[in-house]
């Protein structure tokens, strides 16, 4: 009989009710569209993000004599592929060595002690067992840095940093002296750091140069990271098991560089915090507002079917009376308008669902220029939201049909 | 003891008093018919005795059970249970055709039976229009639909306000054949309330009522 009630009242009141599924649809599809970027806004603005640059640094650990005597540490090369073997290897973006010497230089007389850099600017690093490459280099963590000219191919080429060169009067094609050997300028460098008073060159041929073969100063890296929350801050050596396995198998920047750490044989790892904790806040601000969003959604289609089904009740009111005096309790009448606004929340929801899927592919291109990967979880968030906003959208209406006194609409002569 | 027992009923509402200390006694399977003016008094008692309004003062109690000391929930459980009603303006769900209004009462009793209804509507002769909606039924049919509906629980009391109000003569006498052959059929109490001569003249018993007063009552003589 409640089908029948429902059934016959939603195509008695075909305008009302197509007005409230279309208000739940669009609610539902803008909360629904709007979790589905939120759950995916960490990895995509996270990436994003990696345009800021690395956001950990590796060096090699200074203890015992090695630290009082200043003696100079490196870390191994042949570590780097092993970033590509620890549990978060899927989220290292980047990584790229730096080997930092001094040098005397000579340019039209001028000698000056500068600093000489040893770096890749783009070099595929062969993984074991694996046909793909793993880009590394300068350009996977810092993309701004600007060559006008070309990063040094040959043993005999260098860059110049923009500051040096302009110091020194170096120009693109210049020849100098370094510690008494003759080289090229094949580029000058800008990045708008430390870097425009450096000379920088091949990595292998300066390693050669310098004998320093195999060896590296430090080396930074660009890794997808969870936003740090209080737990991360968490000092590891005072958690329990539980909390420790649960902190290192979270992608958190501290986790990930503990186990760089791991892998880079006497070194220590550091998070650069001003890169992390940018990313942290810059989600966190963003998943507030996208919350924030998705409650004025569903608070405003719940208004509109609120609103709604108060203009449908005016016209039942006669109805309600009738049915009070036929025998229906508060639990009856609550019954017929939660099941209507159980059935327009389930096919607003579907609707909305549909238009979700479509709306948030639209964000997703739109904003982060890339498609938002489908989630099973979305069909029963938009049928959640929906029912949400359509039962939420009956409490009023339901308020004022139990305050309905028969005795007033049903009232005759007398 | 009465089946419906009205003890000093006084209803107030802001400006005029609707019934001023109203008593009566009704007997078990009785058929009494209320008459008087408009604004006598007689559709405001109607309503408090079947629990649609309260008293300002006094007490209705049917069938022992004290009505006026009841919840909201609680009169319409009692309502259900144990009144049937007919308005004047014969009120049926305009969207639901004839029988699911009867199945309607059922849904709100305990289980609607859709047998049963159709059962219901043949006795008051409807078995011809059970699909039909009110818009395509007739005065007259529409409140013999509302009979169908007010006994499909077998109430013990059945309350009727003006139900032949909107009925030319011949359909008001069909319909009272037919309230008089289910009345002498199923045993319950009716209270009509009318202030057309010619029904007041099928019960057994009629009050007359003046100004919020009862000021005659008598056994109906044929």
């Amino acid at each position: 009989m409640l089908l029948n009630i429902i059934k016959r009242s939603f195509a008695n009141q075909k305008k009302a009710m197509l007005l409230m599924i279309a208000s739940v649809a669009v609610g539902t599809a803008m909360a629904a569209s709007l979790i589905t970027i939120s759950l995916e806004i960490s990895g995509k603005v996270s990436k994003e993000l990696r345009s800021f640059g690395a956001n950990i640094l590796i060096e090699p650990r200074l203890e015992g004599l090695a630290d009082i005597s200043g003696q100079k540490r490196y870390l191994r090369q042949e570590d780097i592929v092993k970033s590509k073997t620890i549990f978060w290897r899927h989220n290292i973006l980047g990584i790229s060595p730096f080997l930092d010497t001094e040098s005397e230089i000579s340019v039209s007389g001028v000698k000056e002690t500068v600093r000489l850099v040893g770096a890749w600017y783009e070099k595929g690093l062969p993984l074991p067992g694996e046909a793909k490459e793993f880009p590394a280099g300068i350009k996977t963590v810092s993309p701004w840095w600007y060559i006008e000219g070309q990063w040094p191919d040959q043993a005999d080429k260098v860059v110049a940093g923009t500051s040096l060169a302009a110091r020194l009067g170096i120009k693109k094609g210049d020849s100098l002296m370094i510690d008494g050997k003759g080289f090229v300028v094949s580029g000058i460098l800008e990045t708008g750091g430390n870097e425009d008073n450096e000379l920088y060159m091949d990595l292998g041929h300066l390693q050669e140069f310098k004998n320093l073969s195999g060896r590296v100063s430090r080396v930074y890296v660009s890794a997808l990271t969870t936003p740090m929350d209080k737990f991360a801050y968490k000092d590891p050596k005072t958690m329990s098991r539980p909390e420790y396995e649960k902190w290192y198998c979270t992608g958190y920047v501290t986790s990930i560089a503990k186990q760089l750490e791991e892998v880079f044989y006497g070194s220590r790892t550091k998070p650069i915090w001003q890169v992390a904790e940018t990313e942290g806040k810059v989600l966190e601000r963003l998943r507030l507002l996208i919350y924030f969003l998705c409650g004025i959604a569903l608070a405003a289609s719940a208004l509109g079917v609120s609103t709604t089904m108060i203009m449908s009740l005016l016209r039942r009111i006669d109805e309600i009376g009738l049915m009070k005096a036929t025998g229906a309790d508060s639990s009856k009448i609550i019954t017929i308008f939660v099941s209507e606004g159980f059935v327009i929340g389930t096919i607003g929801g579907l609707l909305g669902y549909a238009l979700a899927i479509a709306a948030a592919q639209y964000i997703g291109m739109k904003v982060f220029n890339s498609a938002v990967e489908h989630k099973a979880l979305l069909l029963p968030v938009a049928i959640g939201s929906a029912l949400v906003i359509s039962i939420a959208g009956t409490i009023l209406p339901i308020r004022r049909a139990l305050r309905i006194k028969p005795a007033v609409v049903l009232k005759g002569a007398g | 003891m009465s089946f419906v027992i009205v003890r000093d009923v006084i209803k107030e509402y802001e400006t005029a008093h609707a019934l001023r200390g109203v008593s009566l006694e009704v007997e078990k399977r009785q058929w009494l018919n209320m008459v008087g003016p408009s604004g006598s008094g007689k559709s405001t008692l109607l309503n408090i005795i079947g629990g649609l309004d309260s008293p300002s003062s006094g007490s209705v109690t049917i069938d022992s059970t004290g009505i006026d000391r009841l919840s909201e929930d609680d009169m319409a459980r009692f309502r259900r249970e144990k009144i049937g009603f007919i308005f004047q303006q014969s009120h049926l769900i305009p969207y639901l055709n004839a029988v699911e209004n009867v199945m309607l009462a059922q849904y709100f009793h305990s289980m609607s039976d859709e047998k049963e209804a159709m059962e219901a509507l043949a006795r008051v002769g409807l078995s011809h229009r059970i699909y039909h909606r009110p818009s395509q039924l007739s005065g007259g049919e529409q409140q013999r639909v509302c009979i169908a509906r007010a006994l499909i629980n077998s109430p013990s009391l059945l309350l009727a306000d003006e139900p032949t109000g909107n009925l030319d003569r011949e359909n008001t006498r069909v319909m009272l054949e037919l309230l008089r052959k289910l009345h002498s059929e199923e045993h319950f109490t009716i209270i009509l309330v009318t202030h057309d001569p010619f029904v007041s003249k099928w019960g057994q018993r009629i009050i007359t009522m003046e100004d919020g007063r009862i000021i005659q009552d008598e056994p109906v003589h044929v």
